[in-house]
This record gives C-alpha cells, structure tokens and sequence, in this order.
C-alpha cells in the first residue's frame, strides 16, 4: 500500500504542474460562473445561481475525472509506462489504484473553489452539513467518472481518446443538465444519466434537506457498471499491455 | 549480494507461446545459474522478446512451465529480486529523472539509494532533467537506471543499448559488469553477436522460437564458422578449397571466393602454404544471419525435420557486422 500511495502522491505532483488541467477543471468554471450566475430564474426549486454553483462545481470535477485521466492512461498505456510498473514490486492493480486515488484529490479544488464562489460572489447560504453533503455528493460522482476514464483509457488508442473523450462529456453534461437546466422532454431523458442525478441530489438537499433513494439508485447502477466495464477492459488488455 | 539457494535463477520447462497459428516461442527449456552473464542471442523477431515477457509475468505461456527463484514469475517479480528493462518500458513523464529514480526505488522491499543508482546508470547529470525531454540515449539510461533501483539478484535486460551511441555503450556495458560483480545473475537479449561476445559468458542462440544452441561465445562461435573470408584466384581449384581446415561453407563466382570458416588465420595459412596468393583479400566478422543459416543447418543435420533452413539469398555478400560495442 505504502508504494501505491507514493505513486498517487506522484500523479497528484503531476497534474499540480499542469496548467491546462488547472484552467480546465478550476479556471474555466469559476469564469463561466462569474459571468452567468447572476440570473434571477428559480430552478428545480432553488436560485439559479445556487443551481448553477452546483452545475459548475460538477463541470470542473468530473473533468478532471474524466478527461484527464482517460487522456493520460491511454497516452501511458502506449508509452509502455504501465509495463513498466508491473516490472516493479507494485501490485498488479496499483497504477490503477493511484490514479483513481490522485483524481479523488485533484477533484477537490474545482468543488471547493467554486462551492466557496457561490458563498461569497453568489450569496448562496445553508446550513454548514448541506454544504458538505453537497460537496460529497459531487466528490463521490467523480468516481463514475474516474472509473469510465481507466475503461476508456485502457481501450484505446491517444489517437481516438480525444474526440471520444469530447463526445462522452459532453453528452454526460449536456443531458445532465450542467450547463443549463433541463425541462419536458429532455428532463425525462436527462433523469437516466448520473450527471442529472448528483445535480438533483444537490438542488434537494439545498430546497428541502432531503436525498431522494431513486436518485441514489441510479448513480450506484452507472457506478456499479463503469467499474465493472472497467476491470473488463483491464483484464482484456492485460496481456497487450 | 548473491543468491542464497544453488537451484537454478530461472528454469524454462517446454515453454512455448502461440499467437493464433504462429509459434513465437517452440517448447524452450532452459536453466539459468546464479552468478552467470546470458545473452539470449537472435535477430528480430526470433522470440526473445516473448520469452523475457512470459519470464517477467507479463505475457503467460501456451503450454510449460517457468520458474523463478523456485516460484511463478508473478511472485518472483513482486518479491523485488528482479530487476528488469523491456524496450517497450516507458517513463512517467512530467517528472524530473530523479523523482522518477526515487519513486520507483521506493517500491523495492530493498532501495538502493537514488543517488547511487543515477551514478551507476550515468545520468547523475541530468538528475533534475524533466523526463520526458530527455534524448533517446538518456532515456534508455533511465530505463536501466529503474531496472537497478532495488537491490535485486537477477537483471533482465531486453537490448539494452538500442539507441546508445559507442561511447555510452562502452560505459553501460562497464557498469553491467560491475553490477554482475557483485554475484547478480544477468540475462539480456540482443541481436549483435559482438555484444553477446564481448558481455556474456554464456550465449543461447535462438530462431523461431526455438533453441538452436547453448554454450560459451567460443563455442557458439565455432559452432557458427564466426569468420568470413573474400578474396580472388586466378585459378580456382573447388576441390582444394573445400578441403581448407576451419572451412564451413564455400561460394565460388568466377574469381570470386567467399569462405566461411571457424579460424581465419589457418584457413590463410593454408592457401598460402600451397602456392595460392590470393587477392583483394577482405577478412571480417561473420553476419549475425549468415551465423544464424550455419547453426540452423547444423541443427537440421542433427535431425530436427521440424523446420527447413532460411534460403540462402541467391549470390549473397555477406553483411558485415563491424558494429562497435
């Protein structure tokens, strides 16, 4: 355990480095907030800038959960670094182990800097434990996210991770209701994804204190499954590696 | 430090690896003793690669067994008495060699010190280099420089000095040895038969997956005919030239005359003794793959009908190998 945890200390000094992963999951949410927040609409029950301090909060860490992780392991995967490591005393799943470890840490600035936004520019206020129940509940979907980037990265090739990468974000914020709220028809599509759900887990517990268990239920389904699409897909590649 | 047990380092038993129809590695069997420097000598794609794969737990036989350190190499290798470098081995980029250096020696149940381990790899140097902007030579000197950062008892090397230039190669190889000095058993893979020459004391030549031959570079070399000879007569006279001491093999073109022997320097003797003064006389190391088409015909003799030897290339001149190490 000791050398998995100084190879997520490692990946953590990395993407600490990184700028682009600083004005992607950090920088570029807490712009978008500064200039959209201010909007006077109620939704799904709450202001629009607690809603969509909620939304941009998510933005940023499912990001960096997912874009940068799905990048990096496949970029890895190919450079032979991943073989490198199972040359080593680590245990066979510690590079994944270290990775999922070092997203849950590098995804607590995009929450907590934007939560903290919502505070003071936004002039959001609740009792201390919604506060955290929401940060937890936003910290805990970047796990789905983290577990569809080790599938994804392991599957394929830097290539073809980039547009995929785009195209399954957007589709998880869009439909989710990220970046503006969802109504009718798309509401109803909208409810099948996580993204949608974390959002509603927030928007409730912030309107009326409560956690809905459907809503629960269905991030635990996609949770459940990425994990499970994610050992596959390391199993599969075990050899090729 | 050296290994505790007199049983073998590594065993191979009837390995063999396919890949759909292709057979990568054909029923190998092998021992490695503690202390020894092996060279798994044979051209791309002969099946060393493969075999050091299975042998480091990454890839699992077909069919036989591997031993260890008397256990599977998926414990051997967790266990941190072996220390390897895969030419398919990458580096962590975005950090600086020495965090690299320190993050893998802190895996080892038995570190060596970070800084003792760039001296030895020589990349003390460029110890605050980022990683991945190092040059191809430096970057295989980090690799080696992983391959030694816990205190192991075998290293398994897979062409080590592929895109090293001379000077580099002269002092890797001068580390290697002190390395191996210390009682550490070395296996590495190459294609170039001066580096298996100069570095090992022991070669397995192997070809298509297969074992061909096992023994001291002097034996692996006079099993091969480990010199070529090219030179003009005016007469040339087939029947004498085939009764040459040291003669492996005889190509005659008009006045053209190409030898294969195993001692250059009697086959000379000879001709010259017998009047001959030959011309435009050239003596070289002999072409891995020429050394390879006298083992596999020596092999095929001994009556292994499996496999029918390369065809040699109509009116070949032999590649000479003058490669430095």
């Amino acid at each position: 355990m000791k050398g998995t945890l100084s190879l997520a200390t490692a990946e953590v000094n990395r993407v600490r480095r990184n700028k682009r992963y600083l004005i992607f999951t950090v920088a570029l949410p807490v712009m978008l907030y500064l200039i959209f927040a201010k909007q006077a609409a109620t939704v799904y029950g709450v202001p629009f800038k607690a809603f969509y301090m909620v939304g941009m909060a998510s933005f940023g860490a499912f990001a960096g959960a997912f874009n940068n992780n799905m990048i990096r392991i496949s970029q890895e995967r190919k450079d032979g670094w991943i073989r490198q490591l199972r040359l080593t005393p680590l245990p066979a799943n510690a590079y994944v182990v270290a990775k999922i470890l070092a997203s849950m840490a590098t995804t607590v600035p995009s929450i907590v800097v934007v939560l903290l936004l919502g505070r003071f520019y936004g002039g959001v206020t609740m009792p201390i434990w919604k506060w955290i129940a929401i940060a937890v509940a936003i910290w805990l979907g970047t796990l789905i996210f983290a577990a569809l980037a080790v599938a994804l990265g392991y599957m394929l090739r830097p290539d073809s991770v980039q547009p995929v990468a785009m195209l399954v974000y957007f589709f998880f914020t869009i439909f989710g209701g990220l970046w503006f709220p969802l109504s009718g028809g798309l509401r109803k599509f909208g409810e099948i994804t996580p993204t949608y759900r974390i959002i509603a887990i927030s928007t409730d517990v912030l309107a009326n204190g409560t956690i809905s268990m459907a809503n629960v239920a269905v991030i635990l389904i996609w949770l459940v499954g990425f994990v499970a699409f994610a050992v596959l897909a390391v199993r599969a590649t075990a050899e090729a590696v | 430090m050296s290994h505790s047990g007199t049983g073998p380092v590594v065993s191979f038993e009837n390995v063999s690896k396919n890949y759909g129809s292709l057979k990568a590695v054909d029923r190998l069997s092998l021992d490695l003793r503690p202390g020894q420097t092996v060279a798994l000598l044979g051209p791309n794609g002969a099946g060393k690669s493969t075999s050091l794969d299975m042998l480091l737990a990454l890839r699992k036989p077909t069919s036989g067994k591997i031993r260890m350190f008397g256990s599977d190499p998926y414990h051997a290798v967790k266990s941190g008495r072996v220390g390897a470098m895969l030419q398919s081995g990458g580096l962590m980029p975005e950090v600086t060699v020495r965090e690299l250096v320190t993050l893998v020696a802190g895996f080892h149940p038995r570190p060596v010190p970070p800084e003792t381990t760039m001296k030895r790899a020589g990349i003390a140097d460029i110890a605050d280099q980022r990683v991945d902007r190092l040059s191809g030579g430096q970057t295989q000197r980090v690799r080696f420089a992983l391959a030694i950062a816990g205190d192991c008892e075998l290293i398994v090397l897979d062409e080590p000095t592929t895109a090293m230039d001379v000077e580099t190669r002269q002092l890797f190889w001068a580390n290697m040895k002190a390395e191996v000095a210390e009682g550490k058993t070395l296996l590495f893979a190459t294609h170039y038969l001066e580096e298996a020459d100069q570095a090992a004391d022991r070669i397995l030549v192997i070809n298509r997956g297969r074992l061909l031959a096992d023994g001291t570079p002097a034996e692996i070399k006079e099993k091969a005919g480990a010199k070529r000879m090219s030179f003009r007569l005016n007469q040339v006279d087939e029947p004498f030239l085939l009764g040459l001491p040291g003669l492996v093999n005889l190509e005659v073109r008009n006045d053209l005359v190409q030898i294969q022997t195993t001692d250059s320097d009697d086959t000379l003797y000879a001709l010259l003794d017998a009047g001959y003064r030959p011309r435009e006389l050239e003596v070289g190391s002999l072409g891995l793959e020429q050394a390879f088409i006298a083992i596999t015909a020596e092999d095929d003799r001994a009556g292994e009908p499996a496999t029918p030897a390369d065809p040699v290339p109509a009116g070949f001149r032999q590649q000479e190998n003058r490669e430095t190490i």
